[in-house]
């Protein structure tokens, strides 16, 4: 702790406190991990405007207030969680914890799915394998903390050459006020399986906590995995997110990125594409209204040649909010015939909204096709005056239209009830007061 | 029914109408000819609220409302409608679900009852025969990927479905091949009525044979500088428009 600045010990001593009483849970190899997390946060703490990462996510806010480790939450809610389809495997975790009695999940051939804490001892060798070994920490202070905190989470196994038929409903709720919460995934797709999962991240309420999830993927050769990712918690929540990935040769990977919610909301996606001729979407929707500040830095990493990725982020900022984008794609000097493109628009409905907006291309192989192209605007006059014309009020017609821009990214999900569910999702964002 | 009086109107500093005046009673058809930028377009937009167009002097009432004070979709309410030259491509929006949220706003503004999906579904498959397209078509996003005779035909289907007090074409033969206007006229001439009236801008006579006008009249630099019967038009395509230009020119 000793290279934690003053003001840092005092005001979190609590959860310094709480660091330092969860070190010796677990395994030594999970010892080891909250070790490794406990020692950078340490190091770096809360990020401030100073480091360059986190330039546009201003912490101070949470820096200032005084953290409590989070506990256990209910075991019922007084309202329905999130369900998009009849058939699922429902998993839920609340505040970081596998629920048992919340969780529905039937005995499917090649599926395990089931508390993290229960796969340390139940699956060993697997979880030991590659717990801590995909996120990469050292770049993500707050990811580490999490690392330090978690006491549970799910550990999904789909074994070789496993085919979920039913969607994969993965459900994360957050209840508590000024608590950390560190739900942990860990996703082992391992060669051939095929799935789809959407993962959901609400709050029990207006909750003032503080959501740290780490998220570990694993996708074998040959497998097939779709994973959206919807952030829809209260805007008075913070939702700080780490969510890595790890691909094998002829993989495909389709991840989407849904952020509607959160006061400040960050998700920093990295994808390592580690074997050929992999193909990757990592897409995003981002809606910020109001005071929120919602961030989205995406790193793809293209190792290896023969690989296709596909990146489109479509963000519309309204009232004060503040959106910052930040997409890295590294090109490394052995991966010839890489294709990449990225795009990035962004729709500004007020004066007082703000885009950051970055592409960050490095590319070290000559034979490649590596496009991006970002945009910023308002909407454009013409359709609008068409839409009015025809009698559609100017706030619906607005609302049309932004949905339109929006829902051009959720179309492309496959698992038909998640994606009409998002659509209607997105629009009720947009139109609070006809929800 | 509609009453302009003296009407003046610029865009972006530059005075296109000076001095329109016109009045169009329920069941007429009124044929607005003249030259390229003789100001009919203009006339087409200031009567639908478009912004770019600054109206600076003279009055439009429709049915005793003054039509300046709306809002576009105000005067949608109150029947005005506004067939695009230049029909507009909306990425994302259905064709069912943009006329569905057009025609429910207007009867919510005429106090009748809104359709729900099923019923605004068989209303509208009336109306699509009549226009000869597609129903899959409504199902597409607004005019994307369309046809030019699609979209010119798309306008005259949701002026059917939206079934407007005041129809305005703002040269819908445009880019039209011959089977398309005779569709397109069909369709317009479906919905006359004695209650309904139309303004047709046009710089080509060819419209007016399948449209046939009440009245013609002739607009030169920004008013309407001569009026006639359905021979008017005749003459204009015989002589062309210089031909007034030189009447104009004789009278000073």
């Amino acid at each position: 702790m000793s290279a934690l600045d003053t003001r840092y010990n005092t005001e979190q001593a609590a959860l310094m406190a709480a660091v330092e009483r969860r070190a010796t849970d677990g395994p030594d190899w999970v010892q080891a991990l909250r070790q490794r997390g406990m020692r950078i946060h340490a190091e770096h703490g809360i990020p401030t405007p100073r480091t360059e990462a986190w330039k546009y996510t201003p912490l101070r806010s949470v820096a200032e207030r005084s953290w409590q480790a989070g506990e256990a939450g209910p075991a019922v809610f007084d309202f329905d969680l999130p369900q998009y389809t009849e058939s699922a495997v429902r998993i839920v975790l609340v505040n970081g914890r596998f629920d048992r009695n919340l969780s529905d999940v039937p005995r499917l051939p090649g599926l395990t799915a089931m508390s993290l804490r229960d796969a340390w001892t139940e699956h060993p060798d697997l979880v030991r394998e590659h717990l801590g070994q995909i996120a990469r920490i050292e770049e993500h202070t707050m990811a580490a903390l999490a690392s330090a905190l978690f006491q549970d989470g799910l550990f999904l196994h789909l074994k070789s050459q496993a085919v979920i038929e039913s969607v994969i409903e993965i459900v994360h709720v957050t209840s508590g006020q000024d608590e950390v919460f560190a739900p942990r995934l860990l996703i082992l797709a391992e060669d051939g399986a095929i799935a789809r999962i959407v993962e959901t991240y609400i709050t029990d309420g207006d909750t003032t906590a503080m959501t740290l999830p780490v998220s570990e993927v694993v996708i074998g050769s040959r497998a097939n995995i779709e994973h959206v990712r919807v952030q829809d918690e209260a805007t008075s929540n913070i939702h700080l997110a780490l969510w890595e990935t790890r691909q094998a040769g002829n993989s495909e990977y389709r991840s989407y990125n849904v952020a509607f919610g959160a006061a400040i909301g960050r998700t920093d996606q990295g994808i390592d594409l580690q074997g050929e001729w992999c193909t990757t979407r990592l897409d995003g929707v981002v809606v910020g209204l109001g005071e929120q500040i919602l961030d989205n830095h995406t790193r793809l990493d293209h190792a290896l040649p023969n690989c296709n990725s596909f990146e489109i982020y479509k963000q519309v900022i309204g009232d004060r909010a503040t959106v910052v984008f930040n997409g890295q794609i590294y090109v490394h000097p052995h991966a010839q015939k890489t294709d990449a493109k990225q795009t990035n628009q962004a729709i500004l409905l007020s004066p007082t909204a703000t885009i950051n907006s970055k592409p960050q291309l490095e590319i070290f192989a000559d034979d490649v096709k590596c496009t991006h192209g970002a945009t910023v605007g308002q909407l454009e006059d013409l359709p609008l005056f068409y839409m009015r014309q025809r009698g559609v009020p100017k706030a619906l017609a607005q609302s049309l239209l932004v949905y339109a821009f929006a829902a051009e990214v959720l179309e492309l999900i496959s698992m038909e009830e998640v994606r009409l569910r998002l659509e209607q999702r997105l629009f009720e964002r947009l139109n609070p007061t006809n929800a | 029914m509609l009453e302009i009086q003296n009407l003046h109107a610029r865009v972006e500093e530059k005075e296109i109408l000076r001095g329109l005046n016109l009045t169009v009673r329920p069941g007429e058809v009124h044929a607005i000819m003249g030259p390229n930028g003789s100001g009919k377009s203009t006339l087409a937009n200031v009567l639908a609220g478009r912004e770019d167009y600054e109206v600076t002097e003279g009055s439009i009432s429709l049915e005793g409302e003054d039509l300046l004070e709306m809002e576009p979709e105000d005067r949608a309410h109150a029947g005005v409608f506004l067939a695009f030259q230049y029909p507009v491509e909306i990425p994302g929006v259905s064709n069912v679900y943009f006329l569905r949220s057009a025609l429910n706003a207007i009867r919510k503004a005429r106090g009748e009852e809104e359709l729900d999906s099923l019923s605004f579904m068989k209303y509208i498959r009336e109306k699509i025969k009549l226009l000869g397209l597609k129903d899959e078509l409504l199902n597409r996003s607004v005019n994307e990927g369309f046809s030019g005779g699609e979209k010119k035909r798309n306008e005259i289907f949701q002026m059917a479905v939206l079934e407007p007090k005041l129809c305005v074409l703002d040269e819908t033969d445009s880019g039209l091949d011959i089977d398309a206007l005779q569709t397109v006229a069909a369709g317009v001439n479906a919905l006359r009525s004695p209650d309904r009236a139309f303004i047709v801008v046009t710089h080509y006579q060819r419209l007016l044979n399948y449209i046939v006008p009440d009245y013609v009249h002739v607009m030169v630099e920004g008013r309407l500088v001569k009026s006639g019967g359905r021979e008017l038009a005749l003459e204009l395509e015989e002589k062309g428009y210089q031909w007034i230009e030189q009447e104009l020119a004789g009278q000073v």
